[in-house]
């Protein structure tokens, strides 16, 4: 008997969640469309980083093209939003494909390295590619409308969000159990072992990047609906330093620790608030204390805990995957290149 | 139960409906016998804490002293500030978290541009009476939301002031160097058509970034293209960082700044080079600069109340904005409600602040009450000299 | 001609800044294999510490220089403790965050202390502000200082891991950590060493630049972003890859916003960065990279 299971609190906390909207005012609703919004930020994120092992930090830049995108489709050529939507995400999701091919490349820092001068690019592209995006100073896109539904905009987004989230978390779920889920544990803990495995590193590595971009677009879509306007801020480092605190706080290579993780980090920046100017320092403090003494995310500290929160592929303790490799060709060859 | 204690528990539950629904005393949110609870969103963390946190101050030491003097017909008047960190999403939270769950009766704020017309339809949607007190974006005030007024000169007010005042002063051949950012661009695009709307086309148009530290190429361009004067729409830093590279180049345009530098001493300082800044005039929104004698008064109370800060062009914003709206909220009278103190903003005419260059006004037509930026400049090493307002119709 | 060499001379000068950032970057990198993304604000902190010893206090130049780097290095010692030495065998993402918290606690504190002094606080040069001519261009004295400060700063390093005890060990445990402790090398020291040399580095880089920069809480994530690129060029373990990093970002954004035009120059570093690695995914000076089986 495990009442406090995953599922049963997985449960309790959809259940809370669609039951929600006549309690909260208007403030409230708003704060949980975010964390919907951010949970498939943080799956996303959490399938390449946690999962594939790629050190990518392009995926605020993937929210910001799935949100321009879906804003761009409505405004520049007259789309509704219901067709804009899917194609923004899956543009998001190619643009994801296409930056798996330097990850075929590059790893660890170099990685990052080159997926950050990506996400300066497209940001980059925002400010000054005026004639589509409107440069700076962003642009509104249409009220959305939920007609013939009488529901008005806010609550109907909010669900769309929510049944969005919930489809796409159990993919995320099933995905990882399945033969692609270990194909990216494989690449994740040691590429040349799984290439002598069988497993193709080029379609693994795409799958990879290509399903958090379209996760990210997903999410950038619904982004650009909630605020009905699109701006180059929002989707900057400080965006990708929430991501990636949500994966590390919720759980590396954890599909309900992203959940668990992006509720905890968007709650936390509300709570926040009370400290006003303080903010910066104790969000600081918090994070550092966080990784240091929640080792393996909220996750990791439930499973110590409670019963019924065992998942697949979730390894006990993450390899470690700092580049120990490159130091390595500092020996012989390293008082010469000292020079 | 006998039938004497069901009846006894159905009066209770009468009486207790009855009081329930019995109307309350009409009051307003965020008003009470004693006090006025007024929002304010900006940034108080990120780079644009200069135009959330600092403006912000200066609206307290206003709300102290009207405090300390008993209010306003017997409420003091209370702060509450929220963060949006300069982003969209965030503003639109603090915004509906200051209206919709603290519950308070009026705001004065908008920092960053972006974030504060993000935040617009919010706020309209909401009807709370709003002021302005910093963000330029023309979208935020243009068309009018009825319960939204501002006291920022707004980026096409003073992008049209630049080009009155560089053709005033001779120039023949304007060219012009920005910031790409949201703030940039509010003010680029207005200057634009107004140099279109004269018939002028720049002979150079450069960027320079916020966090720049060079701008050879910048001026080697400019030079090339013999500008005799420079439209700056820029941050006091990539300023800063121009003039000086101006001046290494021996390039020494008439330099046109806006109200994002308004405090010439301090700018002469942070370019370094003594004489580069002999041709920088720019705009204030404030007639006084910081060590102006004038605002010793503010100074004092500032640094009382912030110790370790210096009175800032930032405080005196919105020491400026808040008597606007103390203005307003006397004028709405004691017994207060919304609808009164947004007609109160309309039915402000030539009202002089302690800090603006000319009065404000505003009106229902017209929701941007200052539009008399003052033109200063400064001999390096010397007096700062107030040049006049240009006035700026439209 | 005068075109070029005025670009020349602008990229090398602000590639020197960034290759001072890049330096600490490569220091730290050496030792523990990691990128410390507190390294911007270790640079912001103490130049903040600098202006208000040496233009609030009045203490000397001499004397703030030592001051400033002497708590850029504590605060680099400090952060290898409570960030780095604990979560040593965690994952890289874990690191970073850490690192990163340890960044917005300083510029939420800078921001508190000093913050309300002013937009952008000056600081004077250390050298008369005129500009004087260097051949045919005019430079601004303090930009020479700067590079002679990486010049110095890089030398000084160089012989260091060469030639000293300490800057061996610091190879050696980079090489291979375990082996390191087999020899005897107390390799905790050894981290918390090349932190604190990183962070001292950036102090010194701090208040050479103070006077050309402006001092306020934001300027870390700028000097962060091309500092890590610059030193990812570089590759990441060699240190004049490092200035060569540096100084090629600097050129790079100098060229491209004189020849094509200014709005491309905060691209252009990262166009350069992409080639790069894709040619050479170690970067330029990094020696290739071995894979683990």
């Amino acid at each position: 008997m495990t009442p406090f299971s995953r599922r049963n609190v997985l449960l309790a906390l959809l259940a809370a969640a669609i039951l929600l909207p006549p309690f909260a005012n208007v403030y409230q609703l708003f704060v949980a469309n975010l964390i919907v919004i951010y949970v498939l930020l943080a799956i996303g994120l959490n399938i390449l980083v946690g999962y594939a092992g790629q050190l990518a930090f392009a995926n605020a830049a993937m929210f910001g093209i799935g949100a321009y995108a879906t804003g761009l489709l409505q405004v520049q050529l007259g789309w509704s939003f219901w067709a804009a939507f899917p194609c923004g995400a899956l543009i998001a999701a190619v643009v994801g494909l296409a930056l798996s091919l330097p990850a075929l490349r590059l790893s660890g820092l170099y990685l990052a390295l080159s997926t950050l001068a990506f996400a300066q690019a497209t940001q980059w592209v925002f400010l000054h590619w005026e004639s589509v995006t409107f440069g700076a100073g962003g642009f509104k896109t249409p009220p959305l409308s939920f007609a013939p539904l009488p529901v008005d905009k806010p609550l109907g987004l909010y669900y769309l969000s929510l049944a969005l989230a919930v489809a796409l978390f159990l993919f995320a779920h099933n995905l990882v159990a399945s033969r692609v889920g270990r194909a990216f544990v494989a690449v994740r803990d040691g590429e040349v072992a799984a290439e002598s495995l069988g497993v193709d590193l080029l379609r693994t590595k795409a799958l990879a990047f290509g399903i958090s971009g379209f996760y990210a677009g997903v999410a950038g879509g619904l982004y650009s609906a909630m605020l009905n306007f699109v701006a180059p801020e929002g989707f900057d480092l400080f965006q990708m330093v929430l991501h990636k605190a949500m994966i590390v706080v919720g759980g590396l290579g954890s599909v309900v620790g992203s959940v668990l993780g992006a509720g905890v980090i968007i709650v936390l920046l509300e709570v926040l608030r009370a400290f006003k100017g303080l903010q910066e320092i104790v969000f600081g403090a918090l994070l550092v204390v966080f990784v240091l003494f929640m080792r393996g995310g909220l996750i990791a500290v439930i499973k110590r805990h409670v019963r019924g929160w065992e998942e697949p592929l979730r390894l006990v303790q993450p390899p470690p995957t700092r580049p120990e490799a490159a130091p390595a060709q500092a020996q012989a060859p390293a008082s010469v290149a000292e020079r | 139960m006998g039938i004497r204690r069901a009846l006894r528990v159905a009066a209770a539950v009468a009486v207790t409906a009855m009081v329930g629904a019995m109307p309350a005393l009409a009051e307003e949110p965020g008003v009470t016998a004693d006090t006025i609870k007024i929002g304010s969103f900006g940034a108080l963390t990120g780079p644009g804490y200069l135009y959330g946190k600092l403006v912000m101050n200066g609206v307290e030491a206003v709300f102290d002293e009207v405090n300390a003097a008993g209010g306003i017909h017997g409420r003091k008047l209370q702060l509450v500030r929220e963060d949006d960190r300069c982003d969209p999403a965030a503003a639109i939270a603090a915004v509906q978290k200051l209206m919709h769950q603290d519950q308070v009766f009026a705001m004065i704020g908008g920092g960053c541009s972006n974030a504060t017309f993000a935040a617009r339809d919010a706020i309209e949607t909401a009807k709370v009476p709003t002021v302005i007190f910093a963000s330029v974006h023309d979208g935020i005030t243009v068309p009018p939301a009825p319960n939204i007024y501002s006291t920022a000169l707004t980026s096409s007010i003073e992008s049209q002031a630049q080009v009155v005042f560089a053709q005033q002063q001779g120039a023949k051949r304007i060219a012009v160097v920005s910031m790409r950012d949201a703030w940039g661009r509010a003010r680029y695009t207005p200057l634009m058509e107004a140099l279109k709307a004269k018939g002028i086309t720049p002979v150079a148009d450069e960027e320079l970034s916020p966090d720049a530290n060079d701008a050879t190429a910048q001026v080697l361009r400019l030079k090339a293209a013999n500008a005799d004067a420079v439209i700056m729409i820029l941050y006091p830093k990539p300023a800063a960082v121009f003039l000086r590279d101006a001046y290494k180049l021996g390039f020494k345009p008439l330099a046109v700044g806006q109200s994002g530098i308004a405090d010439p001493a301090a700018f002469e300082e942070q370019v370094g080079v003594p004489g580069a800044t002999a041709m920088f005039r720019t705009i204030s929104q404030v007639k006084y600069t910081p060590d102006d004698p004038a605002m010793d008064k503010w100074r004092k109370l500032m640094e009382t109340k912030f110790p370790g800060d210096r009175l800032s062009v930032y405080n005196l914003f919105g020491i400026g904005s808040a008597q606007y709206l103390v203005e307003a909220l006397k004028r709405a009278g004691p017994d207060l409600t919304r609808a009164k103190l947004i007609a109160a903003f309309a039915g402000i005419k030539n009202f002089n602040t302690d800090v603006h260059p000319g009065p404000l006004t505003c009106s229902e037509a017209d929701h941007r009450c200052h539009k008399s930026p003052a033109w200063l400049a400064k001999e390096p090493g010397g007096a700062m000299k107030v040049l006049g307002v240009t006035t700026v119709e439209n | 001609m005068l075109l070029f060499s005025y670009l020349l001379m602008s990229g090398v000068t602000t590639g020197a800044l960034y290759a001072l950032v890049a330096l600490g970057f490569v220091v730290v990198n050496k030792a523990t294999g990691i990128i410390n993304f507190a390294q911007g604000e270790f640079f912001m902190f103490a130049g903040f510490v600098a202006w208000m010893l040496h233009v609030q206090m009045g203490v000397n130049y001499a004397l703030t220089f030592a001051l400033a780097v002497g708590c850029g290095f504590l605060l680099g010692c400090l952060t290898e403790r409570i960030a780095f030495r604990p979560l040593a065998k965690s994952d890289i993402v874990s690191l970073v965050l850490a690192t990163v918290g340890i960044a917005f606690v300083l510029r939420g504190l800078a921001r508190l202390i000093w913050g309300g002094k002013a937009d952008y606080l000056s600081f004077p040069p250390l050298t008369s502000p005129d500009p004087i001519m260097v051949g045919n261009i005019m430079v601004i004295p303090q930009q020479l200082a700067v590079l002679a400060g990486t010049v110095v700063i890089m030398a000084v390093f160089t012989v260091f891991f060469r030639r000293t005890r300490a800057g061996k060990m610091m190879q050696a445990t980079a090489d291979n950590a375990k082996a390191a402790l087999l020899v005897g090398i107390r390799t905790d020291r050894i981290y918390t060493l090349s932190f604190g040399t990183g962070a001292a580095i950036a102090a010194a880089a701090a208040v050479l630049t103070a006077p050309l920069t402006l001092l306020y809480p934001d300027i870390g994530f700028a000097f962060f972003l091309k500092g890590f690129a610059a030193a990812v060029l570089g590759g990441l373990t060699s240190l004049p890859g490092a200035v060569l990093g540096g100084l090629l970002v600097g050129v790079a954004e100098s060229m491209a916003g004189g020849y094509i035009h200014s709005s491309v120059m905060e691209l252009s570093p990262f166009v350069v960065i992409m080639i790069v690695l894709v040619l050479k995914p170690s970067g330029l000076l990094g020696g290739r990279a071995m894979r683990r089986v």
